[in-house]
């Protein structure tokens, strides 16, 4: 809940944290393992790449209605790219072809030897 | 019934081992679907190009000849190309001759204005020849396609800009 004072709720914890005392000793390597913490936690917060695709491959993938998607739409993909470069060859042959035809009724673009 | 969202739990098997063959799989598929859909796609351009007369097997199925029709316009493609070498003969005699008066003078010479209309009358005589046999070839064809051949045909060569517009 939002209060209207917060100036008067931060005095209270400061009182208190200021007259609070302990006897208890931290254990040993208190402060190192602490830092270990931080760092084993910032490690599996921000996982390499590899971590990333080993992921993905090992437990995403291998779902049935992922794994037909992913070769579906690699068909697909694969497919298209076949008709367009198809589209493309075909047209550079037809262009080509009736290029020489014309080249060869007509003197002025005859290739010379 | 499989759960969409669970993995396909195999016994014995790893599932990176799994996703790595799935992955795999996947790119073959994919090589496989290109491989196949360009060679059918080209294959009519292929047997094209492997045709004897690769310009005129083009024409045919340019303009959806029958055989009949592909048989005459091949007869008349043949007797024209004697007449065509015959004129690039002519033409290149006279370049050569129109380059050599050039490169002896710094002006227009009577001889050059000889040479240039000699020039211009080969030229006009070969486009002439040339369109005779496109009208030909044109009458061969049902008169849709001949239509098209010679709307075609005209701009590949008396319409052509000869490179002037690059």
């Amino acid at each position: 809940m939002k209060t209207n004072e917060p100036d008067s709720h931060d005095d209270a914890l400061r009182r208190v944290l200021k007259e609070w005392r302990t006897d208890a000793t931290l254990p040993p390597r208190f402060q190192k393992s602490v830092w270990q913490r931080i760092e084993r936690t910032q490690a599996s917060a921000a996982p390499s790449m590899w971590g990333v695709v080993a992921h993905w491959i090992g437990a995403i993938l291998p779902r049935p209605a992922l794994a037909a998607a992913y070769v579906t739409l690699l068909l697909v993909i694969g497919g298209t790219a076949g008709w367009t470069q198809a589209h493309q060859t075909n047209a550079r042959v037809n262009s080509e072809l009736g290029a020489r035809y014309v080249q060869q009724l007509d003197p002025y673009q005859a290739p010379r030897p | 019934m499989f759960n969409s969202l669970t993995p396909i739990r195999l016994p014995g098997r790893d599932p990176m081992k799994r996703g790595l063959l799935i992955l795999v799989f996947g790119l073959l598929a994919a090589t496989a679907a290109y491989g196949c859909i360009y060679l059918a796609c080209t294959a009519s351009a292929r047997d094209l190009q492997r045709s004897d007369q690769p310009e005129l097997a083009w024409l045919k199925e340019e303009f959806n000849l029958s055989d009949a029709e592909f048989k005459r316009v091949s007869e008349l493609h043949a007797a024209y190309l004697p007449q065509c070498a015959e004129m690039c003969k002519q033409i290149d005699a006279q370049n050569l001759r129109l380059k050599g008066l050039l490169a002896a003078t710094n002006q227009v010479t009577p001889k050059v204005e000889t040479a240039i209309a000699e020039s211009s009358r080969l030229r006009s005589e070969c486009q002439r020849e040339m369109l005779n046999h496109f009208y030909e070839v044109s009458r061969t064809m049902p008169p849709e396609q001949g239509r098209r051949y010679l709307a075609w045909v005209q701009d590949k060569t008396f319409l052509s800009d000869y490179g002037m517009k690059q």
